[in-house]
């Protein structure tokens, strides 16, 4: 256990250097300066005015001791402060990070229950049924989100006013409210993710129906029920775990077009408007709360595993 | 002197249009810059020009919502980009209250002069008793520092002021002593331009902190724990603000919102109380029973920045030029993009506008023909290549879209370089090296328009390109009045016409939508934009 600790805190520290070095690099390769962005357009701006900018701003310094200081000032628990506003990044970035994750998991949730169920169903029934199932579940695949948002809104939010057109609601503000806010947007993403889903259960679920131990379960008279709730979905779980995952850390980039559309203050927002604006200190600590968020999902699923298979507890 | 004071009202019309236009007003900003120190006019001396500041209603309503498609990065006035600056208007009383009609009321300062001759001395009498939000009382040496600052913050405004000095000059009383003469601080003093808004001494203590929190004397606060920056601003009243009945809302929220379709929908729902809107949702928004209101505003086109054929050495032609302008169809460019919020136009400025001749706007009537007939004369009977660099708001993209179609008819190819991020777009139009490129912007007198759209340091003139007749002009304009003042801003205008420096399409105004239950959003010719401290609830 202790090996395992250790080998997930070492990939975890590499992957979170590799991330934020890989950002830092890209980021400076983007056309257009944050020092044009805060100086704007005014032509009359003289060359002296333009290096001073650059460097209050810290940009005239080599990229790696940029990158250095930048390092330096997270060790200290500073992720720097916004290049416009001066806010601190770690304050601007926590009113939003619950956004962002309030729609995250809510869609998580939503597609794991209802895309394993799908699964479940398309599995042991077979026939019309799961020939249904798949077609809804090519249909959630193929809907652009933007445009299953857009219809959502009209149809749910300005003809039936069941749900605000945008905007989001702190859960500290209440659950109904929270839940009103992140209703459409939570429909929006969980099209794609729950065919996602309920394709690797079914696909899961059929292998393990074919396997040794359910026959001969099946053999000794136990309700298909019961074969599938107690046996079948425990063994088909870890590729729905894996794929469950993958969607958590796929909705964090997929976020960013649903929040705009919603209006939703989340981290995808910023991360466009930052890298809109050139601010690199931003972008950066936006960077670093993604792959924090992925080490973290990366070590549930990790722990999943075991929980849901003893023997890969006991793997070396 | 009289006529130049009663000329005030009419130039108080650029203040208006060179605020919240995006890109437009950041540049006009240069553009007044350039020009003060060359208009011999003198602003309103000894008392306000206009009248003291309406008596409001002491109706209150709950929360007034708005919502905009882009955010500040910044809250500070003093650095933050004018166009937005409805996020930091609310909190900041201006020491001069530009009005609706054009004139100028008592903000901070209760009266205001210049000393002796020359405008070099102006003098402002401060209000007793103004408090900021944090309960400070304000002092004239608060006044003072805040100009100070304004310098040294570097933004937008920091030109107007660089050089001069500042002095209290009395219990209640600063003075301005200015390096060159200027006879704009009335009008730079006001809420059009931020320098005016002053900011507390713990504002100017902490100014990192002005970023993200309000520190002004005005009729809202910010409240930074309902705030998200970027997507939600939330205000609630001063308590301490010196005219309470103008305090109309318990609440403020401005929602920064993606799209103009998402804040459509919202106002539909009720969700949102006003917005400024455009041509793609106006009649969607007229049909949602929506208030909706426009004044002609901006003019939209094509800038043939390189007139002189640096970059593209047809450009320099003038006939080349003309037959871009006979090749395009306007009225069908129109129809499809700005149906209902413009009117075709050829001329630089809007109907009714500084220099507007109505007999410009047939000038080049759309003639296919015409036009290769032009190229052929200029030696490029098979037409040429260039690049042309748009943002893609206000249709922009699209109507560069529509015109590269359009002039691929006379064979002429244009590579469209679409920027959609604003600042790119502004850096590249700007650079000098891109021929051409899609222009929006705000009318104005012709003397603050030429250091803005075509004399050669103006920032929509990034080629430089001079013109001794167009100078020539331009100086008798600037010293010109009355009917004088006219015919010389028709001449210049007939000038960027005859000489196609450009190519304008349209004429418009920034539409408006509200709901019903809201009053204070009409718009006019000489106030085409909505001023959010004005908005009642509609049962005052």
């Amino acid at each position: 256990m202790i090996r395992i600790a250790a080998r997930w805190l070492v990939s975890s520290v590499a992957l979170l250097f590799a991330v934020t070095a890989l950002t830092f690099v890209l980021a400076s390769l983007a056309p257009g300066s944050a020092v044009r962005a805060v100086l704007g357009a005014d032509t009359s701006v003289t060359p002296q005015q333009y290096a001073q900018v650059k460097h209050q701003l810290g940009l005239d310094e080599p990229l790696p001791v940029q990158y250095w200081h930048w390092l330096y000032h997270l060790l200290h628990g500073s992720l720097g402060n916004d290049l416009f506003s001066g806010q601190s990044i770690a304050g601007a970035l926590g009113t939003r990070i619950g956004a962002s994750l309030s729609l995250i998991i809510a869609t998580v949730v939503v597609s794991g229950v209802v895309g394993v169920a799908f699964g479940t169903v398309s599995a042991v029934r077979g026939g019309a049924t799961a020939r249904m199932l798949d077609a809804l579940a090519v249909f959630g695949f193929a809907l652009p989100s933007f445009w299953l948002a857009l219809i959502l809104i009209e149809l749910l939010a300005v003809r039936v006013r069941l749900f605000p057109t945008t905007g989001y609601v702190a859960l500290g503000s209440g659950p109904g409210p929270w839940l009103r806010t992140i209703a459409l947007p939570v429909l929006t993403l969980s099209a794609g993710t729950t065919a996602a889903i309920a394709r690797q259960t079914r696909d899961s679920m059929l292998q393990v129906f074919g396997r040794d131990f359910v026959t001969a379960l099946r053999s000794r008279g136990l309700p298909l029920r019961v074969i599938v709730w107690k046996h079948a979905l425990r063994n088909a779980a870890i590729p729905v775990v894996t794929t469950l995952g993958v969607v958590f850390i796929g909705l964090l980039g997929g976020t960013v077009l649903v929040e705009q559309v919603f209006a939703v203050p989340g981290l995808g927002e910023a991360a466009v408007t930052a890298t809109t604006n050139h601010d690199l200190p931003m972008i950066e600590g936006i960077a670093f709360y993604f792959a924090v968020l992925v080490v973290i999902v990366n070590l549930l699923v990790d722990i999943s595993y075991s929980a849901l298979n003893p023997k890969v507890r006991a793997a070396p | 002197l009289a006529e130049q004071r009663a000329a005030l009202p009419e130039r108080a019309k650029w203040v208006m249009s060179m605020r919240k236009i995006k890109h437009v007003v950041r540049t006009s900003t240069a553009a007044v810059g350039a020009g003060m120190v060359l208009v011999a006019m003198t602003a309103c001396g000894g008392t306000p020009s206009s009248g003291a500041r309406p008596a409001a209603s002491s109706t209150t309503g709950g929360t007034l919502t708005v919502a905009g498609e882009l955010g500040p990065t910044t809250l500070n006035p003093e650095t933050t980009n004018q166009a937005l600056c409805d996020f930091e208007e609310l909190a900041y009383e201006p020491l001069i209250v530009r009005l609706e009609n054009g004139g100028l009321a008592p903000g901070l300062a209760t009266s205001w002069h210049y000393a002796g001759r020359g405008n070099t001395s102006f003098v402002l009498n401060l209000r007793s008793g103004v408090r900021f939000s944090d309960g400070t009382t304000m002092t004239a040496q608060d006044v003072v520092n805040d100009f100070e600052y304004v310098v040294k913050a570097g933004g937008q405004m920091a030109p107007f002021f660089a050089g001069d000095s500042f002095a209290v000059t009395g219990p209640l009383r600063v003075t301005i002593t200015a390096k060159t003469p200027n006879p704009e601080f009335p009008f730079l003093l006001t809420q059009d331009y931020n320098a005016g808004d002053i900011i507390s001494p713990d504002g100017l203590k902490d100014t990192a902190a002005l970023g993200t929190k309000t520190f002004g004397a005005g009729p809202y606060e910010l409240d930074a724990a309902e705030t998200v920056s970027g997507s939600t601003y939330t205000y609630t009243p001063n308590p301490y603000y010196y005219d309470k009945p103008a305090v109309h809302w318990t609440k403020v929220v401005i929602k920064v919102m993606g799209s103009a379709q998402a804040i459509l929908d919202a106002l539909k729902t009720g969700e949102v109380n006003l917005a400024q809107g455009d041509a793609s949702t106006l009649k969607a928004a007229e049909q949602a029973g929506l208030t909706v209101t426009q004044a002609p505003l901006i003019w939209e086109g094509v800038d043939l920045a390189d007139r002189a054929g640096k970059t593209v050495k047809a450009l320099a032609s003038v006939q080349v030029r003309q037959a871009l302008n006979y090749a395009t169809d306007r009225t069908v460019i129109v129809n499809a993009l700005f149906a209902g919020v413009g009117t075709p136009t050829e001329q630089v400025t809007v109907p009714g506008g500084y220099g507007y001749l109505a007999s410009l706007n047939s000038v080049y009537p759309y003639d296919p023909a015409k036009a290769k007939q032009l190229l052929a004369a200029a030696g490029y009977p098979h037409g040429f290549t260039m690049s042309m660099v748009t943002a893609d708001y206000d249709e922009e993209n699209l109507l560069a879209q529509a015109l590269a179609q359009e002039w691929a008819q006379v064979g002429v190819t244009v590579h469209i370089i679409d920027d959609a991020n604003p600042s790119a777009y502004e850096q590249a139009f700007a650079s000098g090296t891109v021929p051409s490129f899609i222009a929006t912007y705000g009318q104005q007198p012709i003397p603050v328009e030429g250091p803005g759209l075509f004399l050669p340091s103006a920032i929509f003139n990034p080629y430089h390109t001079a013109s001794a007749a167009l100078q020539s002009l331009y100086d008798q304009d600037i010293t010109a009045t009355g009917a004088a003042a006219t015919a010389l801003d028709q001449k210049v205008e007939s000038y960027l016409v005859d000489n196609a420096w450009f190519v304008p399409v349209v004429a418009s105004g920034l539409p408006w939508y509200a709901t019903t239950d809201i009053t204070g959003t009409a718009v006019t010719a000489s106030a085409p934009l909505v001023e959010l401290y004005q908005v009642e609830p509609a049962s005052s």
